[in-house]
């Protein structure tokens, strides 16, 4: 459990970082950026960042996932906390 | 077209298909080896978020208003950053708790509360509604679509009138549903409240969706057009003015708007109870949120994938007409002679619907049941044995009664608002429980009032400014209401209320919905205090991943029902297999004791397991009102137990009080201090440490059987704390000590001693215990401790410290006796140190120099002092007497019978003549001594003419002597007849005499030498065996022969000491 609680708070950072970003990254002044009538390949500014953007932001759920602490396969679930949120 | 009966068995079959699934996931289980425990189930069963909104709403905003159909879906993807904290917390509170529905889980959290449960349900059933008719909507919409194509989008078809008779579509749909609803989710009673079947079913839903939306998606941006790009170029030079649809602009495509939209959705797809329900209650295993955190975001973007070029292709088609854009996914198709596909899709229509419906419906249910329902059914009293059945049916009429309140919604709002909207509504409803159950989970101060407070007033603003707007637009209500405000306030218009303008509705009702909500629920918990059940709750939720601490307060159950009386508490409930199958397995790991009854200190937990497990089928609200009221009819009370080891508890089974208290009476003991005042100490210690008024030790006295009291601390009373107890078992002290075993009455209310019972009664005593004080198995006396305070005060960690406290009490005491042992040993040593030193100074301190013999002699003595006596009497003329003498023991008593003889024969020596008129003279002397002393002598008596060589002799019984002839090489063995002194007051006895001839050795010896043991064969040394050694020492000193058969002797035995005195005297004439 050591080895988990020592990179417990800052995956808990990492993912409130994230998470900010995120909110920033999808809401104003952040779209307006794109909210523009270019195109390209005939595919408008403020929809192509919406289809590159929205895959990128759940890459990056899928690595945060991928970091969190592994459950020892010899415990039962109800019987430990692999991180301890609090 | 395609026919009804088509669309209405492929409908069934579908359903059926599905129930199917639902039936083996069930089966599954039930062989447990669950279908739908793994992550990419619960990841598929997480997609019920995408509804018939999702699936045909999302073309329809996209057509309609452009890119803000994209933050309902946006909102999911960033909250999933939080599910590894937040619903990972939500789940373990929730299995720990055998939470079943979002209302369960709310008023849990507030000290299990009936008025927050209810509230949450009713707010919970109205603020789906919505939802539930936008689904019933959709189906019946799309049904008459495929049915009927030629009535166009857009159109209201309520009446299939090529079916012989007028029926309304959403009505059918709305009956079948429900009757799935009950399949699924009501079949029969799980005390878990958990739904294998309902859940793979849902994911099977969630698979068949997507397939039929991107087969629609491809279809259309790839068949019937040249993929995305040429959609969009197509678009943009035919309808350059509609632009906008693909930018964020002003009005209800504002920023706010966009933003309202992402924080809404974000918080309905933690808090709709069918996201609840799945999320959480259907949760399986944690680890699950580990995949399902990037899977559902990843379902939700293929999801949307194909939106636009869908709404564009849409428009494109009708000619920038919006009116069916809702349908876009099911008219494009079947405009483009594809009904297979159009009737694939109107199936994944039909899932979405269908899921949402059922799941909703069933969570719902639950709540209705479990906390509006259960509250009513409990105040009934019903008397029945086994109510679960009533219940089940109850739950599934409120199944049907959810459906068709969507179904009432949907009649009367129906047509006036797009999909999207009516969705919508119900977000807002759901992100109400947002400030109360995330508050919760966070903040250890939240209160019912602040929770209950918020949540009100934040579905009042919800349901004037979104619900009574749609009434409006319906033509329900007034419309001078949203354009005058009620009653004429201009200030209370609901879509303008408090005079906030220039937001969009979603935007305006969010701000003012959590202004009030978040405001009452912060501001009523800081005025409020938390209840002691709502703190301890408040712990369980904010405290839920740290390490489980010992309750601080202990409890027990006055007049507590038996373990029997529990099972037929839960059989009414969930009935009489679940009940036992729950019972077994609480008991299974539990010690019963003889009685067959749990322990006082285990009901408690029975009762929170009966809690747990009523909870786990009714909710926690209607649980704990059910224990409480069967408590309170049977007279039963849940008392605070004394925290007798005060708050600072470590651990269960040892305290810093407690580890104080032993120390300090091991101190005590160890102290060496005198008994009384180490008694006296380690009661004060015990009375002031736990307030005891009285503590009492006694000691059972051999003599009088009876136990004496030894020391008594506390309030004086001749009855308890002064008086003697005889020993027997009419009292509990004399049960105590009788058994050998701790008596504890924790509630003297409840005694089955008479005699005692009145004692204590008198005394006013609420509890005590004795417990034995023991010896090494043996009782020795009791230690008594008594209360006036308080009942139930002694709990079983406080018995095992009494318990060690008897156990030090005896140690001192059996200390103090051993000191007492030692000292008189130690002075019984001395004496006997005396004693042997006086013996030694008898005995000859040399040996006398004689002309033409050679002497030696020797006594060792077994013990300290014995029993063996020699010596050398010389005589005036020139004759020398030796005499060997053996008193019987090697006591204190023989030494002194030895001295006595040595005195006797010193002071006679002179007037002795013959060698047995000494012996004859000896033995009327010490006749009526050694009589009395029990006691006798042997002795040999011996004189020696040096001159003549002769010797003379008489033995009274003693071991016959060796006399090693050297002429002969030989031994013979001196005998004369003579008994043994002190046996007869007259013996006659016999003196004989032999010539000694120059080397000749006379050996005189007791029979410590001859007697002496082989340590394995038990063979005797012997006279022979000796005989034969004399015989290889004929030439040695006489000194030195004594050596050698003394390390002879001891080479035998194997031993350095003799088992008996041992004496010596070897004479050899020259």
């Amino acid at each position: 459990m050591s080895d988990h609680s020592g990179n417990q708070p800052r995956l808990r950072e990492a993912w409130i970082l994230f998470f900010i970003l995120g909110v920033v990254m999808l809401n104003y002044p952040f779209l307006q950026i794109f909210n523009k009538t270019t195109t390209f390949f005939g595919i408008p500014l403020l929809v192509l960042y919406f289809l590159l953007g929205w895959p990128a932001s759940i890459l990056v759920i899928y690595l945060f996932s991928r970091s969190l602490p592994r459950r020892p396969r010899t415990q039962r679930a109800e019987k430990q906390d692999p991180g301890g949120s609090e | 077209m395609i026919p009804v009966w088509l669309l209405a068995i492929t409908s069934l079959l579908y359903l059926g298909l599905l129930f199917g699934v639902a039936y083996y996931a069930d089966q599954r289980r039930a062989a447990g080896r669950s279908l739908i425990s793994n992550a990419h189930i619960y990841s598929l069963s997480l997609a019920i978020f995408a509804t018939s909104w999702t699936f045909y709403g999302s073309v329809g905003r996209a057509a309609t208003s452009g890119l803000d159909f994209l933050p309902v879906y946006l909102g999911p993807t960033l909250i999933a950053f939080s599910w590894w904290f937040l619903l990972r917390k939500m789940v373990r509170v929730s299995k720990e708790q055998n939470i079943v529905s979002i209302a369960d889980f709310i008023s849990s959290r507030y000290g299990k509360s009936v008025t927050l449960g209810a509230v949450v349900t009713i707010f919970a059933v109205i603020g789906i509604m919505p939802y539930i008719a936008l689904q019933l909507k959709a189906v019946a919409h799309t049904f008459d679509l495929l049915s009927n194509p030629l009535s166009g989008p857009g159109r209201s078809l309520h009446q299939l009138p090529n079916f012989g008779f007028r029926f309304d579509t959403a009505l059918v749909v709305a009956l079948i549903l429900a009757l799935f609803g009950v399949l699924f989710g009501a079949r029969n009673l799980d005390a878990s409240e958990r739904h294998e079947g309902l859940v793979a079913a849902i994911a099977l839903e969630s698979l068949v969706k997507i397939v039929a939306f991107v087969a629609v998606g491809i279809f259309v941006t790839y068949v019937m057009f040249d993929g995305f790009g040429d959609i969009f170029t197509d678009f943009i030079s035919r309808f350059p003015d509609r632009q906008d649809l693909l930018l964020i602009n002003g009005g209800d495509n504002s920023y706010a708007h966009w933003f309202a939209l992402t924080f809404i959705s974000m918080m309905a797809v933690m808090f709709l109870p069918r996201q609840f329900h799945i999320m959480v209650i259907e949760n399986s295993d944690e680890e699950h949120i580990k995949s399902a955190m990037w899977r559902f975001p990843a379902y939700m973007f293929l999801m949307n994938l194909f939106v636009i070029p869908i709404a564009l292709a849409g428009l494109l088609m009708y000619n920038g007409d919006t009116q069916g854009a809702d349908y876009f996914v099911i008219t494009l198709p079947l405009q483009f002679g594809q009904p297979w596909l159009a009737l694939l899709v109107f199936i994944g229509g039909f899932s979405t619907s269908a899921g949402m419906v059922m799941v909703s419906s069933v969570a719902l249910a639950t709540m209705v049941l479990n906390h509006l329902v259960m509250p009513l059914i409990i105040r009934m009293k019903i008397e029945a044995a086994d109510i679960s059945g009533l219940l089940l049916n109850i739950k599934r009429l409120a199944i049907v009664a959810v459906v068709f309140l969507g179904y009432l919604y949907y009649w009367l709002i129906g047509e006036s608002y797009a999909l999207v909207n009516i969705g919508l509504i119900s977000f807002m409803a759901a992100t109400q429980f947002a400030p109360g159950l995330i508050g919760g989970l966070y903040w250890r101060n939240a209160t019912r009032g602040g929770a209950l407070t918020g949540l009100i007033l934040g579905f009042i603003i919800w349901f004037y400014t979104l619900l009574v707007p749609s009434f409006v637009r319906s033509g329900w209500l007034d419309q001078s209401i949203l354009d005058k405000g009620l009653f004429g306030f201009s200030f209370l218009r609901p879509l303008e209320l408090f005079g906030l303008t220039g937001f969009d509705i979603w935007t305006h009702a969010l701000f003012w919905t959590l202004l009030f909500n978040v405001g009452a629920f912060l501001a009523i918990s800081l005025l409020t205090a938390t209840s002691r059940a709502e703190a301890e709750q408040a712990a369980k939720f904010v405290d839920v991943f740290l390490p489980q601490r010992a309750p601080l307060h202990r409890e027990r159950i006055s007049k507590a029902p038996s373990v029997m009386e529990f099972v037929e508490l839960m059989t009414k409930f969930i009935g009489e297999k679940q009940a036992h199958a729950a019972i077994s397995q609480y008991l299974g790991n539990r010690e019963i004791d003889e009685r067959g009854s749990l322990s006082e200190y285990e009901l408690p937990n029975l009762k929170r397991f009966t809690e747990r497990t009523l909870a786990g089928s009714v909710g926690a609200a209607p649980a704990r009102i059910i224990i409480e009221n069967y408590l309170a009819t049977r007279g039963s009370r849940m008392e605070d137990v004394f925290d007798i080891f005060g708050s600072v508890t470590l651990s269960r089974t040892s305290s810093r009080e407690q580890l104080g208290v032993l120390y300090e009476s091991a101190r005590l003991v160890a102290s060496g201090a005198n008994l009384q005042s180490i008694f006296d100490d380690i009661l004060k210690l015990l009375q002031q440490q736990f307030k005891f008024d009285l503590c009492v030790i006694r000691i059972f006295d051999d003599d009088r059987n009876t136990l004496v009291v030894q020391s008594q601390v506390g309030m004086s009373s001749e009855h308890l704390g002064e008086s003697e107890r005889d020993l027997n078992m009419e009292t509990y002290i004399g049960a105590t000590y009788l058994t050998n075993t701790t008596t504890v009455v924790n509630d003297t209310d409840f005694m089955d001693k008479a005699f005692s019972a009145v004692i204590i009664h008198r005394e006013g005593i609420k509890s005590f215990a004795h417990t034995p004080i023991i010896i090494e198995g043996q009782p020795i006396g009791v230690l008594s401790a008594f209360s006036r305070t308080s009942k139930g005060m002694l709990t079983e960690e406080f018995i095992t410290l009494f318990e060690n406290l008897a156990g030090l009490i005896g140690v001192a005491w059996r200390n103090a006796r051993q000191t007492a042992g030692l000292i008189a040993a130690r002075e019984q040593e001395r004496e006997l140190q005396i004693a042997k030193n006086i013996q030694v100074s008898l005995l000859p301190d040399r040996t006398p120099d004689l002309p033409g013999i050679k002497l030696a002699g020797i006594c060792v003595p077994a013990s300290q002092v014995g029993g063996d006596y020699y010596d050398f009497l010389p005589r005036s003329d020139g004759r020398i007497d030796l005499v060997i003498a053996d008193v019987s023991g090697h006591n204190v008593g023989a030494a002194l019978i030895m001295a006595e003889t040595r005195t006797l024969i010193h002071a006679r020596t002179t007037n002795f003549g013959e060698v047995h008129r000494i012996m004859e003279e000896l033995n009327e002397f010490f006749y009526a001594d050694l009589t009395r002393a029990e006691l006798f002598i042997t002795m040999f008596y011996c004189s020696f003419h040096p001159g003549n060589r002769r010797l003379t002799y008489a033995s009274a019984g003693h071991n016959r002597p060796l006399l090693w002839r050297n002429s002969r090489g030989a031994c013979d063995q001196l005998d004369a007849e003579g008994m043994i002194l002190g046996i007869k007051r007259q013996i006659v006895f016999e003196e004989e005499a032999t010539d000694l001839e120059p080397g000749d050795i006379l050996f005189l010896y007791t029979d410590g030498v001859t007697e002496a043991m082989h340590p394995d064969s038990g063979e005797l040394f012997g006279e022979d065996r000796l005989c034969e050694l004399l015989a290889s020492l004929k030439d040695l000193e006489p000194d030195v022969i004594i050596e050698e058969v003394l390390r002879q002797v001891r080479t035998f035995t194997g031993q350095h000491s003799f088992q008996d005195d041992v004496s010596l005297i070897v004479m050899k004439v020259e």
